[in-house]
C-alpha cells in the first residue's frame, strides 16, 4: 500500500494536517506512527484506513480487508458485546456460523465472556477498547489499523496486542500503529514514522541499540527528584501516574526504585526506557520487553 | 450490505429514537382524520404531504443514532458506497414502515368512505391513488433527511434548519401558483393530482419529477458527505 503525495486538512481554509505525505508500506510490514499530540498521526491512520479521503494525492494498493481500531471505541450503542460483534462480522461478510465461530473466538481470546451479554454502554473504557480489538480482527485483515491500541487495556491484553499484530504479520498483513506510551518498543521489528508539522520521516536506527521499558514505583513526594535523575543519567521518561493501588506504605520500603531482579509493581506509576549498557540497577530490561 | 440496514435498524429501534416520529406522525394522523371522512384518493392526498416533514425528521433520527466512529468503522468495514446507500436504504425501509401505518390509520378509525357519488373513484383506486402519492414522498423525505444529518451537515442546529426549511419549503412552492415549484418535491401537486383528476401522463410525470428532486437532494447529501470526510 502507498500514500501518493497525501494532503489533508479538515475545512476548505483549514490549515493542512498532512502535507505532501509519500510512504510505502509493504505485505509482512509493521510501522508505528510516532509524534506529538495534535500532529496528525489518527489522520494519517484514518487516510490509511480509508476513512478519510486526502484532499489531494492518493491513496493506492490498500488491502480489501482492513480493520481499524479507533482511539475510542463508540461505546454508545445500543447493542450487547455479543449482538454488536455478531453484527459487525454479519458487515464484514461472514456467514451466521461462521461470525458466531469469530465472535466466539475473540470473546474468549480477549478475555471477554464475562461481558458477553453486557450493553456497550455500561462497558469500562478497556474492555470498550478490547471491543474495538475484537471488531477489528473478525475477519483476518490486509491490513491494520491501530490507534493508540494499548489506551486503557489491562497488563495481560496489553501483551495480546503484538500477538495481534504478529499474526496479521505472518499472513502477509500491514500493521500501522500509532503510541504514545512507549508500548511498541514491544514491536522491535516496526519501522517508525515521526510525523511533525504535517509531514513524515521515518527514522532510522544508527547503532543496533537495544531498548526495554521498565516501570518502577516511587513514593509521590520523590516523584520530582526521581524523574530528573533519570533523565540526567539519559533515560528518557515516558509518563508518570499516580496509582493508589501502588502507594508504599508508611514504614514501608524507602527504596525511590525496585533494585534488580525485584518483584515488578502491578501498576506502576513511571514508565522509562534506556539503553540497557546505560542503566543503573534501577533501570534494568524488563524481562520479555528487551530486543 | 443487508446487515447493515438490519444493524442500522436495530440501532434505530433500540434507542428508542424510532418513538418520537412514530408518535408524531400518528398525531399528525389523527388530527387529520378526526375531522370528519373522506374518500380515500383525497384523504390520502393529504396524509402524504403531511407525513413529508415526519419521514423526513425520522430519517435524520435514524442516521444521527449511530455514533460517528461506528459510522466509520462500517465505512472501513464495506467500503463508503455501500455504507452511505445503506443509510438511505435502511431510512427507506423505515419510511415505508411508517407509510404502512399511515395507510392503514384511517380504516382503523373511521377516516374514510366509499364511492359516494357516481363519479366518485372506488376504494382500490382510491387505494392505488393514495398508495402512489406515499411512495412519491418516501425518496424525497428519506433524501431530505439525510441531507439533514448529522454526517452530512455538522452541527445539530444546520440539521434542524435544513428539515424546517425543505419541509415548510416544499408546501410553500408547491401551492398553486409557485414561481419556482421545482424547487420542491412534487407533493403538493401530487395531493392535488389525487383530489382531481389522475391522468396516467400527470402520474407519470410528478414520478419522474420526484426522482429528479430526490436524485439531486441525494447528490447534495453525498457532495456533503464526501466533504466532510
Amino acid at each position: 500500500m502507498r500514500l501518493e503525495n497525501v494532503w489533508l486538512r479538515y475545512h476548505r481554509r483549514g490549515p493542512w494536517v498532512l502535507q505532501g505525505i509519500d510512504v510505502r508500506i509493504g505485505p509482512g510490514e509493521v510501522a508505528i506512527v510516532l509524534g506529538r499530540n495534535g500532529v496528525g498521526k489518527s489522520t494519517l491512520l484514518q487516510v490509511a484506513a480509508g476513512v478519510l479521503r486526502p484532499g489531494r494525492g492518493r491513496v493506492s494498493g490498500r488491502p480489501a480487508r482492513v480493520g481499524w481500531v479507533p482511539e475510542r471505541f463508540p461505546a454508545d450503542q445500543p447493542f450487547t458485546v455479543a449482538r454488536y460483534l455478531t453484527g459487525m462480522a454479519r458487515v464484514a461478510g461472514l456467514g451466521r456460523a461462521a461470525a458466531d465461530e469469530a465472535v466466539t473466538s475473540w470473546i474468549d481470546r480477549l478475555g471477554l465472556s464475562a461481558f458477553r451479554s453486557v450493553r456497550l454502554p455500561e462497558l469500562s473504557k478497556g474492555t470498550a477498547q478490547k471491543v474495538g480489538l475484537a471488531q477489528a480482527m473478525l475477519r483476518p485483515p490486509g491490513l491494520l489499523v491501530l490507534d493508540e491500541p494499548w489506551e486503557g487495556l489491562d497488563a495481560t491484553t496489553r501483551e495480546l496486542v503484538p500477538e495481534l499484530i504478529a499474526e496479521v504479520l505472518a499472513a502477509d498483513g500491514s500493521v500501522l500503529v500509532s503510541d504514545h506510551r512507549g508500548e511498541t518498543v514491544r514491536l522491535p521489528a516496526a519501522r517508525r514514522w515521526l510525523v511533525a508539522d504535517g509531514s513524515l520521516a521515518e527514522e532510522t536506527s544508527s547503532t543496533d541499540e537495544t531498548i526495554a521499558v521498565v516501570e518502577v514505583a516511587v513514593p509521590a513526594a520523590r516523584v520530582a527528584g526521581t524523574v530528573a535523575r533519570l533523565r540526567a543519567e539519559g533515560h528518557q521518561v515516558l509518563r508518570v501516574r499516580s496509582d493508589a493501588a501502588t502507594a508504599v506504605p508508611q514504614g514501608g520500603p524507602a527504596e525511590p526504585l525496585p533494585a534488580a531482579g525485584a518483584a515488578p509493581p502491578a501498576e506502576p506509576p513511571i514508565s522509562v526506557t534506556g539503553q540497557p549498557e546505560a542503566a543503573d540497577a534501577a533501570v534494568e530490561p524488563a524481562a520479555g520487553e528487551a530486543r | 450490505m443487508s446487515a447493515l440496514i438490519r444493524m442500522r435498524l436495530a440501532g434505530f429501534l433500540r434507542t428508542g429514537r424510532a418513538v418520537a416520529p412514530l408518535l408524531a406522525g400518528l398525531i399528525t394522523l389523527g388530527i387529520l382524520y378526526g375531522g370528519g371522512r373522506a374518500q380515500p384518493a383525497e384523504a390520502y392526498g393529504v396524509s402524504a404531504v403531511v407525513l413529508f416533514p415526519v419521514l423526513a425528521w425520522q430519517t435524520k433520527i435514524l442516521l444521527d443514532v449511530e455514533p460517528d466512529v461506528q459510522r466509520r468503522l462500517a465505512q472501513v468495514t464495506v467500503g463508503v458506497a455501500r455504507e452511505r446507500l445503506a443509510g438511505l436504504l435502511a431510512a427507506a425501509v423505515a419510511a415505508l414502515v411508517t407509510v404502512a401505518v399511515a395507510l392503514l390509520f384511517p380504516w382503523l378509525v373511521g377516516g374514510v368512505s366509499g364511492p359516494v357519488d357516481p363519479g366518485d373513484r372506488s376504494i382500490p383506486v382510491g387505494l392505488a391513488l393514495g398508495l402512489w402519492a406515499h411512495l412519491l414522498v418516501v425518496p424525497a423525505a428519506v433524501a431530505l433527511g439525510a441531507l439533514a444529518s448529522r454526517a452530512s451537515v455538522g452541527g445539530a442546529g444546520y440539521g434542524v434548519a435544513v428539515l424546517a426549511l425543505g419541509g415548510v419549503g416544499a408546501v410553500v412552492l408547491g401551492l398553486t401558483g409557485s414561481v419556482a415549484p421545482w424547487l420542491a418535491p412534487p407533493i403538493m401537486a401530487a395531493a392535488r393530482t389525487t383530489g382531481g383528476e389522475a391522468a396516467a401522463l400527470t402520474l407519470l410525470g410528478l414520478s419522474g419529477w420526484a426522482l429528479a428532486w430526490s436524485g439531486a437532494v441525494v447528490g447534495g447529501y453525498l457532495w456533503r458527505r464526501r466533504a466532510q470526510g
